[in-house]
């Protein structure tokens, strides 16, 4: 719910810093207010996209790191998305933890903002960006998952995520 | 497949439609179509939306208990398919989707009782009271005088008399 709050402010501050911008550009073409418009409707809907190089993601096992730093997407041009792995780097991590800071890991994407389709036509979205750290085989570096976890993991054959998930959506 | 509640105006969502919301504390909310989504996210409350089935309920616009909304339980356990269940089924789903809704029209019906006459006593209420603007003050006086003077007609007569 905090995080949810967080990227609500942090839209109106985008927002606040556009519409100042564009009072500064007030007095120009006509394309310049149709601009301004689309930013308004850009407020009301907050565009998530693809977890890319330098995407912030929180850490959900209890591998030791805190938050990683995306520095790969392997598999898609545009970034990855739910179920996809990821390399990243370890920004922030737990004093005693099988990680530390500023290692190289990598990590299943397991919560995304980003709204992905499911086989039935619908679309499922969570409310942040989380990952879990997995070896290069794909196993899980940590012992317990923290969340819930979509079921697209089954068909990425991430079956040990899903049996160490507290809840799977 | 299972046809499911839209949480913020309470409509089936069938499958290809809405978006699943997950929250982090694993709560989840389907929406029945981006309306409902940008109303969640903007934090309004359904109950204070007025077109929503939740204000409707509070507010007594449509009927909250009914037999017929008991048929609507979830029930999480596999049935072994039967060919004549099956059909029992469905011909008990219509004919309990016409029941509810001869129910929800008695309802309205009942709900909307009285307006007519209301409306009447408003109408003459308001007749009385602003008759200014239909008919000139000039002419309503005008009525008055015929009125008086044909009354004081037969009196005059039955005097010559």
């Amino acid at each position: 719910m905090s995080a949810f709050l967080s990227s609500k402010l942090s839209t109106v501050g985008r927002s606040l810093i556009r519409s100042f911008g564009n009072d500064l550009s007030a007095a120009k073409a006509p394309h310049e207010t149709m601009t301004k418009l689309s930013y308004q409707c850009l407020f009301l809907q907050q565009q998530r996209t693809f977890i890319q190089m330098r995407t912030r993601l929180k850490v959900v096992d209890n591998s030791g790191a805190k938050r990683v730093m995306c520095i790969q997407a392997l598999k898609g041009r545009r970034g990855a998305r739910l179920g996809d792995t990821i390399i990243a780097s370890v920004k922030e991590a737990q004093p005693n933890g099988k990680v530390k800071k500023g290692d190289v890991v990598y990590g299943v994407v397991v919560r995304a903002a980003m709204q992905r389709s499911r086989c039935d036509g619908s679309e499922i979205r969570f409310d942040d960006n989380a990952v879990v750290l997995v070896n290069k085989q794909g196993e899980p570096i940590g012992t317990r998952i923290y969340g819930p976890v979509p079921h697209e993991l089954r068909k990425k054959k991430h079956v040990k995520i899903l049996t160490l998930a507290e809840h799977i959506a | 497949m299972r046809l499911e509640k839209c949480w913020f105006c309470s409509s089936t969502i069938y499958p290809g439609h809405g978006i699943q919301f997950v929250r982090n504390d694993a709560k989840i909310f389907r929406f029945c179509r981006s309306k409902c989504h940008k109303n969640f996210k903007m934090k309004r409350n359904p109950r204070k939306v007025k077109w929503t089935k939740a204000y409707r309920r509070l507010h007594g616009k449509d009927m909250t208990q009914d037999s017929t909304f008991e048929f609507e339980r979830r029930w999480n356990r596999p049935e072994r398919y039967d060919r004549n269940v099956t059909e029992m089924t469905l011909k008990a789903i219509k004919k309990i989707d016409k029941i509810r809704v001869d129910r929800e029209v008695r309802h309205h019906k009942m709900r909307m009782k009285g307006k007519k006459a209301f409306e009447q006593q408003a109408a003459i209420k308001e007749l009385e009271n602003s008759i200014d603007l239909v008919k000139a003050p000039v002419a309503l006086q005008q009525a008055k005088i015929k009125v008086e003077v044909s009354r004081s007609q037969p009196e005059g007569e039955r005097m010559e008399e």
